[in-house]
């Protein structure tokens, strides 16, 4: 005798429509990407504008030059005017800031002697700044030794040159107009500062 | 009635034993067996530090330009698996100052565009360049299931309108790269 046995196997049964179809079963991943640019400020070497010079010898790494600070026939000072660009950058708002540490072009030298009357010991001279559609003037007058400043303050960022003219007039002293100058070496320093704020 | 539906079935049961008995086959089935394995696809477990591309800072502090040095590390996504033909695909969005989102004034950007790249599952990368217009690169198939690692990382970065640009300061620029592992049939 031959028996049959049914064999019950219970299985989930997929659905017939599920058959039909193409299943798709995708799986993300989510990455995000960082990063910072913090605020900077830079402004690079000073180089001369092409055709700028009047009486200067022109740029020696930073420091600038005035061929003939008196004017022989007049022993008072000669003229002369440069204009000057530093490459620059600021990505905050920031202040521009020039500064003459002595308000003027003052003898570097014989500073404890008492200069003789009528005769000039310190030359005044402007200089005139341009940036990010900003101007600013600073008029070293060499009334007083000392520190002299100037500064604007600049919304958002700027990017370009920062456009330095310094200009000395004719026959300027720290005395009387045509006075002679005494001889020696006249300086300054100038710094030109972007600041963020 | 019900007196008559109980004889018939003593009838049937008496006939049953009659045949058993004359040695006659009895046979049923076949009967099919069936069972169905889903299309199933899992991206792996992440390994690598976490779901960040950490770039810190991204510009050149003497010149405010975008580093040349980018680098990050790339997300292993270990013993990812697909029980069935797949398709990659990578997706991104560009390095975009979170903050800052006003139009940048002339000379600068605030966006850094960059490519995302899934490797490992295809034979070709699947990529995603935030700066173009077209990717047809970033799905890539696989005809077979297959299980293993995929390394997503990104790189070939630049100043969206031109490396000469300067980068808008913010403390927060963020992409975000998408990766999706997908069965097909």
């Amino acid at each position: 005798m031959r028996a049959s046995t049914i064999l019950a196997i219970l299985l989930p049964l997929v659905p017939a429509s599920a058959h039909a179809q193409s299943t798709t079963t995708s799986d993300t991943r989510t990455f995000t990407v960082n990063g910072s640019v913090p605020g900077t400020c830079a402004v690079g070497p000073p180089t001369l504008a092409p055709g700028s010079q009047n009486n200067f010898r022109g740029l020696n790494g930073s420091t600038l030059q005035i061929d003939q600070l008196v004017d022989t026939t007049t022993l008072s000072t000669k003229a002369a005017s440069i204009d000057v660009r530093f490459d620059s950058i600021c990505t905050f708002p920031h202040r521009l800031m020039i500064e003459s540490q002595n308000n003027g072009l003052w003898r570097t030298s014989e500073r404890s002697s008492t200069p003789p009357e009528g005769f000039g010991y310190a030359v005044p001279y402007r200089a005139l700044v341009r940036w990010a559609r900003e101007s600013l003037r600073l008029n070293a007058d060499a009334t007083i030794r000392r520190i002299a400043d100037s500064s604007v303050f600049v919304r958002g960022s700027a990017i370009g040159d920062i456009e330095l003219r310094l200009e000395i007039d004719s026959g300027s002293t720290n005395e009387a107009a045509n006075a002679p100058l005494l001889a020696g070496v006249y300086g300054d320093t100038i710094r030109i500062t972007l600041e963020p704020q | 009635m019900n007196l008559l539906s109980l004889a018939l079935a003593a009838a049937l049961i008496a006939g049953g034993a009659t045949a058993a008995s004359a040695q006659t086959t009895a046979e049923a089935g076949p009967f099919p067996v069936t069972g169905n394995v889903p299309n199933l696809c899992a991206a792996g477990t992440l390994t690598g530090g976490g779901t960040a591309f950490d770039l810190g800072i991204l510009s050149n502090e003497s010149t405010g330009r975008m580093r040349r040095d980018l680098e990050a590390t790339p997300k292993i996504l270990t013993a990812a698996y697909c029980s069935t033909a797949s398709t990659i695909t990578i997706e991104a969005t560009p390095l975009e100052s979170v903050n800052n989102t006003n139009a940048p004034p002339p000379g600068f950007s605030r966006r850094i565009d960059y490519s995302a790249t899934a490797s490992g599952w295809t034979n070709v990368a699947a990529v995603y360049d935030t700066g173009s217009t077209s990717n047809p690169a970033a799905t890539q198939s696989r005809a077979t299931a297959f299980q293993g690692d995929i390394t997503v990382s990104i790189g070939t970065f630049s100043t969206n309108g031109g490396d000469i640009l300067r980068l808008v300061a913010d403390p927060a620029y963020q992409g975000i790269v998408t990766v999706t592992l997908a069965a097909t049939t």
